[in-house]
């Protein structure tokens, strides 16, 4: 076979191909971009219960004064840290966006329309809402600050051969949610008072995946950039088990700075 | 062109169109510093002498744990041990991970997983071979095969030896399997382990700690040679009977946690568990 018939071949074959594609899939109007939570790659709604099993003695009960062991504080985060003494114990400030996920607390996420989503805690009885689309105009500084969501999606992998769900049936398109979170007022990284300051921003992201045994799970990494008190990123992260709607859920408020 | 070339051609494009459908999948390759800003105690220095808390640990579990005398570790059989894979992510040394591909179909056959200390090396099959039968050797990383979920690789490890769950003589059977999952975020990336092990378990165990690339990563090589630290009788293995370990309140008490704490199980994970302590 000629260079040139092996080549019409081939072409050939190429044009069946499309011709098919185009056969299965007509030419339709294209339908209005998909909302945010239409086009969701995954559920984060639902009860979620923070499981404690890393960090234990910093997140359930109080550290001592000056134990900020794993935090890259500055010589003036350090300062700021040794200021705190055991009568703050329980204020709000350890309820900050920064650090609102390492408290041993229940999660509440749930849709307010199509554009936020809304995630409460019991701890606390904090509020975070995470908005897609157009920032909002700039507001007072809060606990909780301003967070921008987006949803990241994998790209189909269009040149790096591999075995897409190998070892177990078909593989999930993944995803996860990306939030950036600003405009905070100071707050506490550890319930002792490590402290960030009002030029922290929060980046987190949320994942979900499906243990063996079919327990769903919720995982969040957070990363507290302060150039103010930190010498480097803070990076953490926490695991959610998703539990019935319903289940326990024990709001429980912190204390204002008198 | 040979004959044989027109199914080649068929194959080729066959061969396009399956790649153009294969989820994506991230780049894991290269170094990974690990993160201590988690745990810091545990993974570092070490975990205290009767710290289990917020781990699901069976009873049999304790009761191991409570035996264990630090001591163990000076022997010359135990010196060189590497972390079982169901630890060594969570421990020091430098993550590396890079990929063998098939010359000829570029196919991903195997990802490899290596870490400095005690060189932990990991081979996670990809090409969809099935786990061996549960006679086969079972060795210390365990037999794993990967696959991708969206951009996210997930393995499935069998076939380890008994290791622990962490150093302080809390145990892991061989009977202990281990799902994990490996989520890249730009620079950063989050490992998460599922182990779950019938023997010291009563629940899956999941942890979550961070890396952080090193674009100018480096790795020496970690030679190991046992020798005799500690002159013993033949035969003395360092052990506590049953109530006899005396430095198994010593962690509470210096940080002033009740023992029904100290003492682990799945319900001192819980937000709830926190409420008790007031």
């Amino acid at each position: 076979m000629s260079a040139a018939r092996s080549s019409m071949l081939l072409a050939v074959i190429a044009s069946a191909f499309a011709a098919t594609l185009a056969v299965a899939q007509p030419a339709r109007p294209r339908p209005p971009p998909a909302s945010p939570r239409e086009a969701a790659p995954i559920d984060l709604t639902g009860q979620w219960v923070a499981i404690v099993n890393e960090d234990w003695r910093w997140r359930m009960v109080t550290p001592p004064k000056g134990d900020y062991a794993s935090v890259p504080l500055n010589d003036e985060g350090r300062r700021v840290a040794d200021q705190w003494d055991t009568s703050q114990d329980g204020r709000c400030e350890a309820y900050g966006a920064a650090a609102l996920l390492r408290m041993p607390t229940r999660l509440r996420i749930r849709w307010d329309g199509a554009e936020r989503l809304v995630l409460e805690t019991d701890a606390g009885r904090q509020v975070r809402n995470f908005d897609f689309g157009a920032p909002a105009a700039a507001a007072a500084r809060t606990l909780q600050g301003q967070s921008a969501a987006r949803w990241v999606t994998p790209p189909r992998n269009t040149g790096g051969p591999g075995l897409a769900g190998a070892g177990g049936g078909p593989a999930s398109t993944g995803g996860y949610l990306e939030v950036k979170t600003a405009n905070l007022t100071p707050g506490w990284l550890r319930r002792n008072g490590v402290p960030y300051s009002e030029d922290a921003t929060v980046t987190e992201y949320f994942a979900r995946f499906a243990a063996p045994n079919g327990d769903e799970w919720l995982m969040v990494t957070t990363i507290v950039d302060d150039p103010r008190y930190l010498t480097q990123r803070f990076i953490v992260s926490n695991h959610f088990r998703k539990e019935a709607e319903g289940g326990r859920w024990n709001p429980r408020a912190c204390r204002a700075a008198s | 062109m040979s004959r044989r070339s027109a199914p080649g051609a068929v194959f080729g494009v066959l061969f396009l169109l399956h790649c153009a459908a294969a989820p994506a999948q991230t780049n894991l390759i290269g170094y990974w510093n690990p993160l201590f800003h988690e745990d810091v105690d545990e993974r570092i220095p070490g975990p205290s002498i009767g710290d289990y808390l917020g781990l699901p640990i069976s009873d049999a579990a304790r009761l191991r744990a409570e035996a264990w005398d630090a001591s163990l570790l000076s022997m010359p059989e135990h010196q060189c041990k590497p972390h079982p894979s169901t630890y060594g992510f969570r421990g020091v040394g430098v993550l590396r991970i890079w990929e063998d591909r098939d010359e000829d179909t570029q196919q991903l056959v195997k990802i490899h997983t290596h870490i400095a200390w005690q060189e932990q090396h990991r081979e996670i099959w990809m090409d969809g071979r099935p786990h061996p039968p549960e006679y086969a050797q079972h060795t210390w990383q365990g037999f794993s095969t990967g696959s991708w979920e969206g951009d996210v690789l997930v393995v499935k490890t069998t076939h380890l030896k008994a290791g622990w769950m962490r150093r302080n003589g809390l145990p892991l059977s061989d009977r202990a399997t281990m799902t994990d999952r490996f989520h890249r975020y730009g620079d950063v990336m989050t490992h998460v382990s599922i182990v779950e092990d019938p023997v010291y378990l009563t629940e899956p165990l999941v942890k979550t700690n961070g890396f952080l690339l090193a674009p100018a990563g480096t790795m020496t090589p970690y030679p190991c040679e046992p020798v005799v630290e500690v002159v013993r009788d033949p035969g003395l293995v360092p052990h506590y009977l049953p109530g006899k370990n005396p430095f198994l309140s010593e962690f509470g008490e210096r940080y002033g946690l009740p023992r029904e704490a100290t003492r682990g199980g799945a319900a001192t994970a819980l937000p709830e568990f926190a409420e008790t302590l007031r």
